[in-house]
């Protein structure tokens, strides 16, 4: 079908199954289309955290990149945040090093010679790699511990392999597990606990932090807000850890075989009911009862509030935001709004949702964002008045926007209320009479 | 040590200047590689990427397409999008993962050649060149893919080589030079890598070719020997408000060399005592002064400018950061391909 975005419905999704998806959202098997909206996906270093920046998430630590200069290129944008200037080094490889294999050689003495450049030693240096050692075979694990016994400081290596982006290893998980590689065995505070998952902190009024205080958990440790090298190897005497982002279940098991911390799973949902029933799971299994009635109460205030004077409005939602397209979606489906379109990757995991969302909303549309075809979405005008999500945004520009893209992560009731007192505040002042 | 970088960022590479060139064109553009540097070339090094929608696709290439050497694969997903699109042509642009496999274009040009009835081109680019090197080979293969004699020069008409914008100081540029050439007595002016392939397939005709960027001086020659058509150099709408005294200076230019040459004539004639252009690009033998420095490491940089040496330093603002020691004046000129700002 010329000029035209592919797309299909939820109804026709859920009848051909999980095993049937069609080729069009299936990513592998077409060429990418890397809209401004799908960018971060394939270019995660264009924005929010990519290997490059969440590998820098360890206190003090800097990063040599070593691989051809393309892959270093969006580096200049990281240079030129707050907290990263001065942190980002590079070895530029060329064709001999390739063919050769010298730049492995010279890596002890490159991190010699960052660490002289630097005011102050850092606490480890980061040894970002590319496609290029992965298909050489590098074994960078002997390197780094080569040059870390050559400086004197930790060498870790950091996988920047595009290639495997659908493997059982891409590359954000590998990223999580190369920092927490560093934590070493250490007593255990039973009233101690980790929260793995995102690079940036939860918002500060998620309602897991008490909730946490509630079950005896006296310390909750984020790797984000650890200003210290102490404070980010304090991580290690923590009594289990909260997974919040599956990209984190290989890091969890290091750490469960490394240094015996178990973990539990948490799910980012906007369904009050689902976030309720998480909650006490997570209660019942640490073997304490939780009152979370305050905060769910407030979700539900905001839900309705917004329900109540919205009601009429239509929903695209894109992938681009703090949440699942499709749980979002069916949240608010199931808070009687109505979602025309959801622009989003398809995988065997998201049927969950998408068999309830035919139930209730069969026809709403799924397009996929790496499609060839959305280089021909056009935004016919009036029909979608809300947009969630940095791409939902490009792809309808005169609606009402809610990027939901902030890098302090919503989590549970506290992002349920806040997601809707931000769209009852656009649509209150840029909705007109959306009602 | 060489290879090093600790100040600056790696340069845009090689397959970001050969989209540039292609950018627009009406084809479709597939980049062969995982989704890394198709993310750097349309989220950082095309700046008309978010203002005008182009075929730019990544091969989505993973682990076992590489391993297996899967180029079926790659032409069967450039034939599906290929039915989606109304395109001109097709054209692969390499990165370093064909670059360490050895993909072998000539062939992946004829299997999609073959399956697609469009014209197929390659551009061997590895993503270890910088950009000039990119826009250098896509100039070469668009031109002896579609420019063609057709019919008598044009005595009036004008062709513009380099107009992308990682060597301009302005997406205008082009429409400046246009209204100047026109101001000039050229009745119609073709930039090349605007109005689709038209521009370059009446590349035989035009009666000249005016190259601003290094990059274009091979197509250039290309054009010359192929159809006749007579080339000059200059970057001709070049305007800087420095409020400075340039009288006796001695000053260092760090650009793409033919804008560089440009200004130096400018600040010769406002007194300047001594201009050198040094450059991490192209460096054109023809169009170098004898004391000009072509640089390749970051190292040379500091070692010719971080001192005092000259009175004035012009260059990207991205350079100042190497500079720990130099005490003169620094005069920012953005150039794209070094910090993605104009």
């Amino acid at each position: 079908m010329k000029n035209k975005p592919y797309s299909i419905t939820i109804k026709e999704l859920v009848e051909r199954g999980r095993n049937n998806i069609p080729e069009e959202c299936i990513s592998s098997t077409h060429l990418i289309y890397n809209s401004p909206a799908a960018l971060a996906f394939n270019s995660p270093g264009a924005e929010g955290f990519g290997v490059k920046r969440a590998g820098l998430a360890i206190p003090g630590s800097v990063m040599l990149l070593i691989g051809p200069g393309c892959c270093g290129r969006n580096t200049t944008i990281l240079s030129e945040m707050s907290g990263y200037s001065d942190r980002f080094f590079f070895y530029i490889m060329d064709e001999t090093d390739i063919v050769t294999g010298r730049h492995l050689t010279k890596i002890p003495q490159a991190v010699k010679e960052v660490c002289e450049a630097l005011d102050t030693l850092p606490t480890v240096v980061m040894i970002c790699m590319t496609c290029v050692d992965a298909l050489l075979g590098t074994d960078m694990e002997r390197v780094c511990r080569k040059a870390a016994m050559y400086v004197g400081i930790p060498v870790v290596p950091c996988y920047m392999y595009a290639l495997t982006r659908e493997g059982r290893k891409p590359p954000m998980v590998a990223v999580r597990q190369a920092v927490y590689s560093l934590l070493e065995k250490r007593e255990k505070q039973a009233s101690m606990v980790n929260i793995l998952g995102y690079f940036s902190p939860l918002m500060n009024e998620c309602e897991i932090y008490p909730l946490l205080r509630q079950m005896g958990i006296k310390k909750i440790n984020e790797l984000s807000r650890c200003k210290t090298i102490e404070e980010y190897k304090s991580m290690a005497a923590a009594n289990f850890n909260l997974i919040l982002h599956p990209e984190s279940r290989l890091a969890a098991q290091d750490l469960q075989e490394k240094l015996g911390i178990p973990s539990i799973e948490l799910t980012r949902m906007y369904q009050i009911d689902k976030i309720q029933k998480q909650y006490y799971i997570l209660a019942k299994t640490l073997g304490t009862v939780i009152d979370d009635s305050i905060y769910a109460a407030e979700a539900r205030n905001a839900v309705t509030k917004f329900v109540q004077s919205h009601k009429n409005v239509i929903f695209a939602v894109g992938e681009m935001m703090n949440g699942n397209s499709f749980e979002l979606a069916l949240a608010l489906v199931r808070y009687g709004l109505c979602v025309a379109e959801i622009y989003s990757n398809l995988g065997t995991e998201d049927y969950v949702f998408l068999k309830q969302l035919a139930a209730l909303s069969p026809n709403t549309r799924v397009f996929s964002n790496l499609s060839p075809s959305m280089l021909y979405y056009e935004d016919t005008g009036n029909r979608i008045h809300v947009t969630v999500g940095k791409d939902a945004a490009y792809y309808h520009p005169h609606a009402v926007h809610v990027l939901w893209t902030e890098e302090e992560q919503p989590f549970g009731y506290a992002g349920v209320t806040k997601l809707f007192k931000k769209l009852q505040e656009a649509l209150d002042t840029e909705g007109g009479d959306l009602q | 040590m060489k290879g090093l970088w600790k100040y600056i960022s790696p340069f845009a590479p090689d397959q970001s200047g050969a989209c540039s060139v292609f950018y627009g064109l009406g084809g479709i553009v597939v980049i062969v590689d995982a989704g890394g540097c198709a993310g750097n070339v349309c989220g950082f090094d095309e700046p008309r990427w978010f203002g005008k929608k182009s075929a730019i696709f990544s091969a989505g290439l993973r682990d076992m397409d590489a391993i297996l050497g899967r180029d079926t694969l790659l032409v069967e997903k450039l034939c599906a999008a290929a039915a989606d699109t109304n395109a001109m042509f097709a054209v692969f642009v390499g990165t370093p993962v064909p670059a360490v496999i050895g993909t072998d274009y000539q062939a992946l040009r004829r299997m999609a050649e073959k399956k697609l009835r469009l014209p197929v081109m390659t551009v061997d680019t590895t993503g270890m060149n910088l950009y000039d090197v990119g826009i250098e080979k896509a100039y070469l293969e668009l031109f002896r893919t579609f420019a063609a004699a057709s019919g008598p020069i044009q005595p009036e008409t004008v062709g513009v080589i380099g107009a992308t914008p990682l060597d301009m100081t302005c997406l205008e540029d082009p429409l400046h030079i246009e209204n100047m050439l026109i101001g000039q007595g050229w009745s119609r002016v073709l930039i090349y890598g605007r109005n689709g392939l038209s521009n370059i397939q009446q590349a035989g005709a035009v009666a000249k070719n005016l190259v601003i960027a290094p990059a274009g001086m091979a197509a250039a020659v290309y054009l010359e020997k192929k159809f006749g058509t007579p080339y000059t150099t200059a970057y001709p709408v070049l305007k800087k408000n420095w409020v400075c005294d340039f009288t006796g200076k001695k000053i260092l230019i760090v650009h793409q060399q033919i804008l560089a040459n440009a200004l130096r004539q400018q600040l010769l004639e406002a007194g300047a005592s001594a201009v050198t252009v040094a450059s991490w690009f192209m460096l054109n033998v023809a169009l170098k002064e004898p004391y000009d420095i072509a640089l390749r490491e970051e190292e040379d940089f500091i070692q010719l400018a971080d001192n005092q040496t000259y009175d004035i330093v012009i260059g990207d603002g991205l350079f100042r950061k190497a500079l720990k020691h130099f005490m003169g004046m620094y005069l920012e000129l953005p150039h794209f391909a070094v910090s993605g700002r104009m």
